[in-house]
């Protein structure tokens, strides 16, 4: 790259060996004319000398494509290079750049994609896309010197940036192979008819790799107030505001201050209307810490780390509970004062007699596991700005739900539904807490009353303290088995510490009851799921709503069982597994569909080959001994008993592009793309024909949420729908039989029947006021049935299932574990798009292994990405992934959803591995060292005293 | 974080001039000091930025020893090769002490005023006591949550951990850090807390590192550092160990051996008592791991923190072990 040299005459206070002449210097907000090289052009900013290098590219310069996830060099999502050398723009200082020669993902390719980038979206190494910029940068660098780099090479450049969907895995392969890509790129887009089962390379993925793409926080308005959110630093306090309206006119560039007090609508808000509970604004007390109090809005320059210290706010701590034991107790404070004993809900599903069944079983295992709170740790914080567009408030911002946030902020706001508008930005991660609102209410009430756009990114602080977690369980349960191996009862409990609102605690409560037995035929059963208030962090939606705590239960007491039983872990999974005809614990006959023996015979090679590898290097080693271990789960896909419908849009318009109204959010997951697919084959035209519109409550129809594994199932097949009532207008308007064909020829269609073609030129024809001469809209809501008292119904109707192999090291004397490789066998019904759908298992299994080894967010001490650990680049290893096709018929071309599956069997399986390698359950995750530690000590006491004895 | 004034030293004893002022800090990398300024530990008034200083940031090797100027990046010295062939535990201690983007942006002299990671220290707008921050204030660690926090070296007023993996492998090898002029063990650099945490440093107001050096030895050059920690990257150390070692022509017996530990000690921790058990023994399994319990004589806990006792040991002699494997 040919780098422009900078003007040097730069006005910076410099200190010379004769003259400190400190007197030069003023206070506070002083600037100074900066001059270096970005992506090989000369720049010049006048900013304060230590504001952040990251900011002045993103705010002074508007190259977004610098991410920020932290500010503080944990993620490294903005790593740029400063000549030639990666670095994180956040710990930089401006000045310190003065001179160089910086480069940005903008910079690595002028205008084509370098082979790095179309290596990125050939491998699939780029999902949401947040950290793609960063790792893209520092490949850059590791390939200048190192153009064929090793796996540790690759892992050692890029292990300072932190990805949370990809699992890794191919983004080390992405640039392992870019001496191979050449520097364009086969988007693979596949022929009419053919799409479903292809691997085009995603829609949407060019700008991720450019730094195009815009996050919420990419496209804030040059005259946008910014905001700043007062929160609560008690777990628990009463609050009174001072002379609010003094403080902000003696407070330099301060435009309002807003309080509940200023709430037009109702202010509660919530993701299940009948529960709703939490204020945008606290009014008068705090539930918990982090908790949304006040808002200063203010001119960008004057908000910026403004000093809060003289706010006019007291506080009053009040008594706080966080535990759900304390919660329970006698005699403890209500958190909510209609919800007596502290429980917000709580599910229960019964079948048989469980009691009697475990009594006269020939084996019964019983245990207890007890998990954490886990952060969803999406690198991008929440971020978005709010506009008046005439009497209409727009809100573009981050999200899963666009339409929820819609209803949510209109709410809060007193606005009509149709006078608030959302418009999704890319989103940069999800997992399930960007379902809830966050800013949205926020930014939109500052537009409201100031007439002017309003814009606020959380910090890495606010975003972990206010947003939801995972719930910590704590689970008990005890199973029983037939001598010959069949599972005959179980019984389940669960306390969920869903913290100080009920978010999407009351799904978590009932979806565990369900869920709990595992992909397991079992006759006799009693589950209950209990939601409990505390002064914690608000528990919420994360990727499988408590089915992934509940199935470490389950799937740690399974192995249990066979070892008591005397038969190997796999083959009394495969004896005990669901299968067509089975009725699950809630009554519901699976007619078909059912495909967790198959995921099981998929992976009986990889286990012969994984434990007679144990066995060997376990004969041969004594202080580190290998395990292997199994684990199975199952999914039902879309809401439990509940409405959710998807609607999808579909058109052509007159210049013969097929326009998708796709408006299912792509958080990464792949629905920009997957969606597309299924319309396209349903439709009988080619995936290249096609533009997206994508989610916006203005433009799109309502697709639902990104949430529960329903967008490729319930959206997906909204699209096949609409795909083929297109195709019928377009074969009833050409009078021809179903088993015509179309072609898009330029601006007109073809439609051709044996011999007979007839062309329609799609100029000719009428336009509606959407430009459209053919268009189709269709609704899909998945067929269930209310559980009654006894939780006996058909809550879905679909489910997915899978199951995975870990094999693991474990250091005897330190206690640590390496992870050798993961299997994974998934039942997708059809994997409409494989590369995809791999990529998110690898992503679910990095979730997986994160909160089986590591994630244990405590409040007030882990809110940062540095003291709170998700696993890095090193941490997860080698992936094989098998596809398992049991196609359900009421999924689009027999897809069921995958999302959250793949996450579940992780956890339980690295902990059964652990087991078999130091003969220790953990029962307390993370599994750390530590605990692993006192599990073998724990052990070898008793076996010494028993040597004793 | 409030903007400060900034100046740009543009030769050390301007630097030092302007350092000695009240309210002022050296900035160098960045890494630490923009942090903390974050957090609100950090408070200077003026910032006086010497990363354009000339000269003070070469790395120069011989069989002597190293000397490595204050402004040499991490990553610069852990990947010079003459550091690595004669210095490996001070090349592994930088690999494994941060990220990639870090190592190429902080400084030698940086790591060595890099601060404690305890909780309550970088929280000051949640805990108000803290006797590192604010001398007297009282400890908020102690009784708190103490997985992170020291078990040697501790006193009534802290148990904050010290954090870095360079130190750790510069005390084992009787590393010096030069201050101008002064010289001084980086042993004797890092202060124990005792009843003034406040100071963690042996440096005066106006004097500023400009180099470390490292005695060049045979058990420098066969040395490792082997870092614990609960994730595979950029992580800080459960317990870590330098550990060089030097035999006997038979290959066998142990003649020089240097052990420090790291991740348990509120400062970077020589244990001379594991190195004298093992001097003039032959490097046997047992008598290594009976000799390493001696490293962590006098270790205190604080609850959460137990493990970090019967770990250290086992990372010395892990350590050890592995260095006779290669003979």
């Amino acid at each position: 790259m040919r780098q422009a040299q900078p003007d040097m005459n730069q006005v910076l206070p410099e200190v010379d060996e004769g003259r400190p002449d400190l007197g030069i210097v003023q206070p506070g907000l002083e600037r100074a004319d900066i001059a270096f090289a970005v992506n090989g052009a000369a720049v010049s900013v006048n900013v304060p000398p230590l504001r952040r290098l990251s900011q002045v590219l993103r705010d002074e310069l508007r190259l977004t494509g610098t991410k920020v996830g932290c500010d503080a060099g944990d993620c490294g999502a903005c790593t740029v290079l400063v000549d030639g050398d990666p670095v994180c723009a956040c710990l930089m200082p401006a000045a310190s750049a003065a001179g160089a020669s910086v480069t940005t993902v903008e910079g690595l390719a002028n205008g084509l994609l370098s082979a790095l980038q179309a290596s990125f979206l050939a491998h699939g190494a780029a999902q949401c896309g947040i950290c793609t910029p960063a790792l893209l940068v520092a490949a850059t660098a590791l390939l200048d010197t190192t153009p064929r780099p090793t796996e540790i090479e690759v892992q050692d450049a890029l292990g300072g940036i932190l990805c949370r969907c990809t699992g890794y895995r191919k983004i080390i392969a992405a640039v392992m192979d870019a001496s191979s890509q050449v520097a364009s790129l086969d988007f693979r887009l596949p022929q009419s008819g053919h799409a479903i089962g292809a691997s085009p390379v995603r829609l949407d993925g060019v700008p991720k790799v450019t730094g195009a793409e815009k996050f919420g926080g990419d496209s804030f308005p040059a005259d946008a107030l910014a905001v700043l959110v007062v929160r609560s630093p008690h777990y628990h306090a009463g609050f009174a505001f001072g002379d609010l309206d003094g403080w902000a006119r003696k407070t330099p560039g301060i435009v309002g201050v807003f309080t509940a007090a200023d709430i037009p609508g109702k202010n509660c808000f919530g993701v299940i209307g009948p529960f709703a509970d939490q204020p945008a604004l606290a009014e008068g007390f705090a539930r918990l810490r982090g908790e949304a109090v006040a808002l200063v809005a203010g001119e960008r320059e004057a908000i910026f780390d403004l000093d809060l210290s003289d706010f006019p706010i007291r506080w009053t701590e009040l008594p706080h509970v966080l535990q759900p034991s304390e919660a329970q107790a006698e005699g403890a404070a209500l958190i909510h004062r209609n919800r007596p004993s502290n429980l917000l809900t709580s599910g229960f599903v019964e079948r048989g007699d469980p009691e009697a069944a475990l009594a006269g079983a020939a084996v019964t295992v019983t245990g207890a596991i007890d998990t954490s709170y886990v952060e969803h740790a999406y690198i991008e914080p929440e971020a978005g700005h709010a506009y008046m567009d005439a009497d209409t408030l727009v809100v573009v911002a981050c999200t899963q739900a666009p339409y929820m946030d819609r209803d949510d902020t209109a709410k809060v706001l007193g606005l009509a539904v149709d006078k608030v508008r959302i418009v999704p930005t890319a989103t940069g991660g999800g997992f399930g807490s960007k379902l809830d609102v966050s800013l949205q209410p926020l930014i939109g009430l500052v537009a409201l009353k100031t007439g002017r756009p309003a814009a606020l990114a959380y910090t890495r602080n606010e975003s972990m303290m206010s947003t939801t977690k995972r719930h910590p369980a704590e689970m008990k349960a005890t199973i029983g088995a037939d001598a010959d191996g069949h599972v005959t009862g179980m019984i389940f409990s669960g306390d969920f510490n869903t913290g100080a609102y009920a978010s999407w605690g009351p799904t978590v409560a009932n979806r565990v009851p369900v869920h709990a037995s595992g992909p397991y035929a079992t006759p006799n059963y009693r589950a209950e799921g209990r939601a409990i208030h505390t002064h914690g962090p608000i528990s919420g939606a994360f990727r499988g709503f408590g089915v992934p705590q509940a199935t470490i239960m389950q799937e740690t007491l399974y192995d249990e069982l066979a070892g008591k039983l005397g038969i190997d872990r796999l083959d009394f999974r495969v004896k005990n597994c669901l299968r067509n005809g089975s009725e699950t614990v809630t009554g519901q006959k699976l007619e078909s569909g059912v495909g967790i023996a198959e995921c099981l015979e998929a992976l009986r090679p990889h286990w012969a080959r994984a434990e007679a590898d144990a066995n060997a290097f376990n004969n041969a080693n004594g202080d580190k001994k290998r395990g292997v271990g199994v684990a199975s789960c199952w999914y039902g896909c879309g809401n439990t008993s509940l409405p959710n419908p998807s609607t999808i849009r579909v058109g052509i318009a007159a210049d013969g592009t097929v326009i998708l109204h796709q408006g299912a959010v792509d958080i990464g997951q792949g629905s920009n793309t997957v969606i597309a697919q299924i319309c396209a084959d349903a439709l009988g035209l080619p995936l290249e024909r096609f533009r997206l519109k994508s989610a916006d409550t203005a433009i799109s129809p309502d697709a639902g949420k990104t949430s529960a594994s329903r967008q490729t199932f319930v959206t997906g097949k909204a699209a096949e729908k609409a795909g083929r009532a297109l195709r019928e207008k377009i074969l009833r308007f050409a009078n021809v039989s179903e088993k015509a064909t179309l072609q898009l020829d330029g601006a007109a269609i073809v439609i051709r029947e044996g011999e007979a073609a007839r062309r329609i030129d799609l100029a000719s024809l009428d336009m509606d006021a959407e430009g459209f001469v053919f268009r189709a809209e269709e609704t899909y809501d998945p067929p269930t049935l209310p559980l009654d008292a006894k939780g006996q119904g058909k809550p879905y109707a679909v489910y997915g299932y899978g199951a995975q192999i870990a094999e693991l090291e474990v250091d005897l004397k330190l206690g640590t574990v390496k992870l050798i490789k993961i299997t994974a066998a998934h039942d997708v019904g059809k994997a409409i798009n494989p590369l995809l759908a791999e990529g998110q298992i690898e992503g679910g299994i990095a979730q997986g292994i994160g909160m089986a080894l590591m994630e244990e967010y405590i409040p007030g001490r882990t809110e940062n990405l540095h003291d709170y650990l998700i696993p890095t680049i090193g941490d997860v290893p080698p992936i094989e992934t098998i596809l398992v096709e049991v196609p359900d018929p009421e999924g689009p071309f027999g897809a069921k959803g995958l999302g959250e599956h793949v996450l579940i069997p992780t956890a339980p399986a690295i902990l059964n591995a652990i087991r078999h390698a130091t003969g220790v359950l953990v029962t307390k995750v993370p599994a750390t060292p530590t605990r692993i530690r006192a599990g073998i000590r724990e052990k070898d006491g008793i076996r010494e005293k028993e040597a004793r004895a | 974080m409030r903007d400060f004034s900034y100046l740009r030293a543009t030769s050390t004893d301007a630097a030092r001039q302007a350092a000695a002022l009240p309210g002022a800090m050296l900035l160098a990398g960045g890494t630490t000091l923009i942090d903390l300024a974050k957090c609100g530990v950090a408070e200077p008034d003026t910032l006086v930025d010497i990363t354009h200083l000339k000269g003070l940031d070469r790395i120069a090797v011989d069989e002597r020893g190293a000397t490595i100027g204050a402004l040499a990046r991490m990553g610069h010295v852990a990947d010079h090769a003459d550091i690595k062939s004669r210095f490996p535990a001070i090349s592994e201690a930088l690999w494994q002490a941060a990220s990639a983007q870090i190592r190429n942006m902080a400084t030698i002299g940086g790591n060595l005023m890099q601060r404690t990671r305890c909780p309550y220290f970088r929280d000051p707008a949640n805990f108000a006591a803290c006797n590192k921050r604010v001398s007297g204030s009282g400890c908020s660690a102690i009784g708190g949550v103490t997985r992170g926090h020291a078990v040697l070296g501790t006193s009534e007023a802290c148990i904050a951990m010290y954090p870095g993996d360079l130190a750790t492998a510069l005390v084992a090898f009787d590393a010096t850090v030069h201050l101008g002029e002064r010289k001084l063990l980086v042993d004797d650099f890092f202060l124990l807390p005792g009843t003034t945490p406040d100071r963690e440093h042996a440096i005066e107001p106006g004097e500023m590192i400009t180099a470390i050096a490292i005695p060049g030895s045979a058990a420098a050059r066969r040395s490792t550092y082997l870092k614990i920690r609960d994730r595979q990257s950029y992580e800080f150390a459960a317990a870590s160990a330098a550990v060089g070692i030097e035999f006997e022509a038979d290959g066998r017996t142990i003649r020089d051996l240097r052990v420090a530990l790291g991740g348990v000690a509120t400062k970077p921790w020589r244990v001379r008592a594991v190195e004298d058990a093992l001097k003039g023994k032959v490097l046997e399994p047992e008598t290594v791991r009976a000799a390493s319990l001696l490293a962590v004589e006098g270790a205190v806990d604080h609850g959460a923190n137990h493990y970090k006792i019967e770990l250290a040991p086992r990372v010395v002699a892990r350590a050890i072990l592995k260095l006779g494997e290669t003979a």
